[in-house]
């Protein structure tokens, strides 16, 4: 799957200091409603797959039923864009190499997340490299819980990605620049990416690169049909 | 008799096993006086239930096959389809889902929603089924119907608002509290029957009124006149009553009552109920597929002047002959009309047509759209539409699954054998995913099924209804053979020695086939194997598909295209055609790299959140692949697919391992190519049966 690799939106880490999110590091897709976050971390999810990697997405909003849909429906599209042949060794792929985790309904504590992990490292030696965490309502979140998130991606060795709602309303942003609903916690953040939409597509710009103050034109532009990186 | 189609409900009555819904349906049908006696399910009158019209279900206690009885109350008629809870026995339930046009899902007080009451509701989500539910059995120990509410909201995501209250709980459950009205409610005299209303006790008032605001906080999202009236202090129980009817129908509420069907608590209040809330016949948009169109889906309306189109939606076999369960959906049916099986485009006159009350029956001269009625001594399967030949519609065709897995059943004497082929005749025709076959090299019967339990339980069936003693073999699974790659063919089929000669030459290339079935495809060009021959060659391609030559399972999947060939102006014929077909099948057949496929199932898991990780294991250990895993309040589902092969006997296990506090549910789900290790084990298996077979 290098076509996809060189498509991914992922490609907006390629300009950053260290060209990833990094083990033990949490990371954060900030757009407003409607510009496509979910599609955006299930391309990140497709990245990480492709690089037969493990991966656990963590559904706080909708059953696992509604994230598999939402997948299938990203894939096959994918699939066309790419013009796929043979992609049923692609699929068992993504079978083998995802698990999803749903907590409904306010179920959701880290220390329930981490026996999860636990019992499928136990009893399934199932590892996940990435954790997508997507329905995360960051303003009612407390600071407890992505620091809870941070001990998780160092026990596990794993980095985790999440989606975060911004209103257009609120154009406040940190000193550091960084804008609502993340400037409470960005330094527990090594990677904030904003998803914007301009007349020509949907833009990532790198607003946090680790340690790196100094972050360059960094923006890469998306196909705002496919969400693939468009060159 | 009324026959205002607004006041017709067909209605269905569903839930987990054991939660009380043939009690439910003896009450409804004791005040509606159908019947005149109430008997217990397990009862100790040795009469058993109304509704369970057969004698393995009283037995057991359990509903298993759905059968329709008719009732009437408040000048409304209501057709009920009671339907099993059992997940092996999906086709009844989703038969019954067809046909109904609303339901009451029961719940039970202490045990909530299970897993089998999410796939029953999955299933009537499917069918947009609109339901009220009722909470059962709360005068048990251990009742709590508020959380069994929170269990509607939370696993079966159904926005549930309380429409009673109870006044006590279980052994002091003395009646409910109408949110609508603000009054109590008390069922008195020998059977309940005589409802006083009263004063809502003072010490629970305060909750009354608590959750009558959260009832009309979410009706009033479905009407602009109660969100106006509640501002200005004048609603009224019409109001009340409308906005949370808009809502049931859209299905985005779920009113939910509360009671003891076997205390006689509240049932009448469910009837009012299904006056009020469910929808008429006509408030139902029903699909057809019109085949003269190429299957274009048409609309159906509930015009009894409209031609006619009905649906079989059950058989059953009565000491009188067949009785067919039949929905009429447009148009009327009157006794001595002519109808035609669309399948078949067979004729049929009217004889008998009755309305049924389970076991006994009402003859009626005519029966008009909506309703639900029964015919005498009509030859046709379950599933059948009826027209009166002016259109070619059939209803949209049931999801009905292949069969997952078989056994060998063997009559213990002459005269079961007999009577096991009357039953095996009975159940095909009633239920599509159950199959009979006589297996050609051990001669002997082979049943298939979606279980080990629908399976067992027609065996049953036919000890008891047909009194055919068999005798079972170890459970089989369903394994299929399928082609992995493209491979060209060239048959000469040639036998010229003596007597009419043979001629057919074949030639083109059979490949895998993504849609999982065969295809036949022609290329032949300029007459080289004449137009007549072509479906002769076509058979004797399908002939092979019985029986791959790998190990012996049919094949799935495969497209073969015929692009050359030769004929004989004398020596070819239908015959020789098809000899060169299975001659150029056996040619190419194992060139295509065959494999092994199996039955996976889509298993899914309930138990408490602390078993998770002795689940996980246990599906491990049987070849899953774990999808995923939620979280829900205490409990974690884990959902996984699972080869049929490894799931035997797991009921057991998990019972073993979770302190008998998970269940599970399974469902097929595709069929997939066996690991290596197992095709070879099948392969050694096929060889010494083969050898077996061959010494003896």
């Amino acid at each position: 799957m290098k076509d996809f690799i060189s498509v991914s939106p992922l490609k907006v880490l390629e300009k950053s200091s260290r060209k990833s999110l990094g083990p033990g590091n949490l990371g954060v897709l900030i757009a407003r409603a409607g510009v496509g976050k979910t599609a955006c971390l299930i391309h990140i999810a497709f990245d990480r797959i492709f690089r037969q990697e493990k991966l656990v997405h963590i559904s706080l909003e909708e059953g696992p039923e509604k994230v598999t849909s939402y997948y299938n429906v990203m894939y096959y599209d994918l699939v066309k864009a790419l013009n796929i042949a043979d992609e049923s060794e692609i699929r068992l792929l993504i079978d083998r190499n995802r698990m999803i985790l749903a907590y409904l309904k306010q179920s959701f504590e880290t220390e329930r997340l981490r026996i999860s992990l636990k019992n499928l490292a136990e009893n399934l030696e199932f590892r996940p490299d990435t954790l997508i965490v997507d329905g995360l309502d960051f303003e009612r979140a407390e600071r407890t819980l992505f620091e809870g998130f941070k001990d998780i991606a160092k026990e596990f060795d794993a980095e985790v990605w999440f989606s975060a709602l911004s209103h257009r309303h609120i154009t406040e942003v940190n000193e550091r620049g960084i804008p609502h609903p993340c400037q409470q916690f960005d330094d527990l953040f090594s990677i904030i990416i904003e998803l914007k939409p301009g007349t020509s597509g949907v833009f990532l710009n790198l607003l946090k690169d680790h340690d790196n103050p100094a972050i360059v034109d960094n923006g890469v532009r998306l196909d705002p049909n496919t969400f693939l990186a468009l060159s | 008799m009324v026959n205002d189609i607004n006041k017709l409900r067909n209605i269905g009555i569903s839930a987990h096993i054991d939660s009380g819904k043939t009690t439910l349906t003896e009450r409804i049908l004791f005040y509606t006086k159908r019947i005149f006696a109430i008997h217990e399910v397990k009862g100790k009158d040795g009469v058993g239930a109304t509704m369970d019209s057969m004698e393995l279900e009283r037995e057991r206690g359990i509903t298993i096959a759905s059968a329709a009885t008719h009732c009437e109350w408040k000048g409304y008629r209501i057709n009920i389809i009671d339907t099993p809870g059992h997940v092996d026995f999906t086709i009844e339930v989703e038969r019954a889902l067809r046909v109904m046009d609303g339901a009451i899902l029961i719940l039970c007080a202490v045990g909530g929603v299970q897993s089998q009451s999410i796939t029953v509701d999955r299933q009537m989500n499917r069918y947009k089924v609109p339901r009220i539910a009722f909470i059962n059995k709360c005068d048990r120990s251990g009742a709590d119907p508020y959380k069994v509410v929170e269990q509607l909201r939370r696993k079966l995501n159904h926005n549930a608002v309380l429409m009673q209250i109870p006044i006590g709980l279980e052994d002091k459950f003395s009646g409910v509290v109408d949110l609508v009205s603000m009054k109590a409610l008390y069922f008195e005299g020998v059977n309940g029957e005589e409802v006083r209303t009263g004063e809502i006790p003072a010490e629970i008032l305060e909750q009354a009124q608590a959750q009558r605001e959260e009832l009309l906080d979410a009706a009033s999202m479905f009407s602009d006149d109660l969100m106006e009236a509640i501002l200005e202090d004048r609603v009224s129980d019409d109001l009340i009553c409308q906005a949370v009817r808009e809502g049931t129908l859209s299905r985005k509420l779920t009113p939910v009552f509360i009671g003891s069907a076997y205390k006689n608590v509240g049932v009448q209040l469910v009837l009012d109920a299904v006056n009020q809330y469910l929808p008429a016949p006509d408030e139902v948009e029903n699909m057809s597929l019109d085949l003269g169109q190429d299957e274009k889906e048409v609309s159906l309306k509930t015009d009894p002047e409209m031609p006619v189109v009905a649906l079989a939606f059950k058989l059953e076999v009565t000491p009188y002959g067949q009785l067919t369960y039949l929905r009429i959906y447009q148009g009327s049916i009157g006794k001595g009309d002519n109808l035609i099986i669309t399948r078949t485009r067979r004729k049929l006159k009217v004889g008998r047509l009755v309305r049924m009350h389970a076991g006994q029956m009402e003859d009626l001269t005519r029966a008009y759209a909506g309703d639900i009625v029964a015919l005498f001594g009509v030859d046709c399967n379950s599933g059948d539409t009826f027209t009166d030949g002016r259109l070619h519609y059939s209803m949209s065709s049931m999801f009905v699954p292949e069969p997952v897995i078989s056994l060998a059943i063997n009559p213990k004497d002459h005269k079961a054998q007999n009577n096991m082929s009357r039953a095996l005749n009975r159940f095909v025709k009633e239920d599509p995913t159950f199959r009979s076959h006589v297996d050609q090299e051990s001669g002997e019967t082979i049943v298939s099924g979606m279980g080990e339990l629908h399976l067992d339980v027609y065996v049953e069936r036919m000890r008891r209804e047909f009194s055919a003693e068999v005798e079972t073999g170890n459970p089989q699974v369903a394994y299929r053979e399928a082609i992995t790659r493209r491979i060209s063919f060239d048959y000469i089929h040639k036998k010229q020695t003596g007597g009419s000669g043979q001629y057919g030459r074949v030639a083109g290339f059979m490949e895998p086939s993504d849609e999982g079935v065969y295809e036949f495809v022609s290329q032949v060009k300029g007459g080289v194997i004449p137009t007549e021959f072509l479906p002769a060659v076509d058979k004797g391609f399908q002939s092979c598909l019985t029986k791959g030559q790998a190990l012996g399972f049919p094949v799935l999947g495969m497209r073969v295209t015929v692009n050359d060939g030769q004929s004989h102006s004398v020596d070819s014929s239908e015959r020789a055609f098809r000899q060169a077909a299975i001659g150029a099948f056996r040619q190419a057949y194992m060139k295509a790299k065959p494999v092994i496929l199996e039955p996976i199932m889509k298993v899914s898991v309930e138990s408490p959140s602390e078993y998770q990780g002795s689940v996980l294991s246990s599906i491990n250990q049987r070849r899953g692949l774990i999808t995923s895993s939620t979280e829900d309040g205490t409990f974690t589902i884990v959902e996984a697919e699972v080869p049929l092969a490894e799931m035997f006997g797991y009921a057991t296990v998990l019972r073993s391992l979770t302190q008998g506090k998970a269940e599970f549910t399974m469902e097929f789900s595709r069929y997939a190519k066996v690991p290596e290790s197992i095709a070879k084990e099948l392969k050694s298996s096929a060889e010494k049966r083969s050898k077996g077979e061959k010494k003896s």
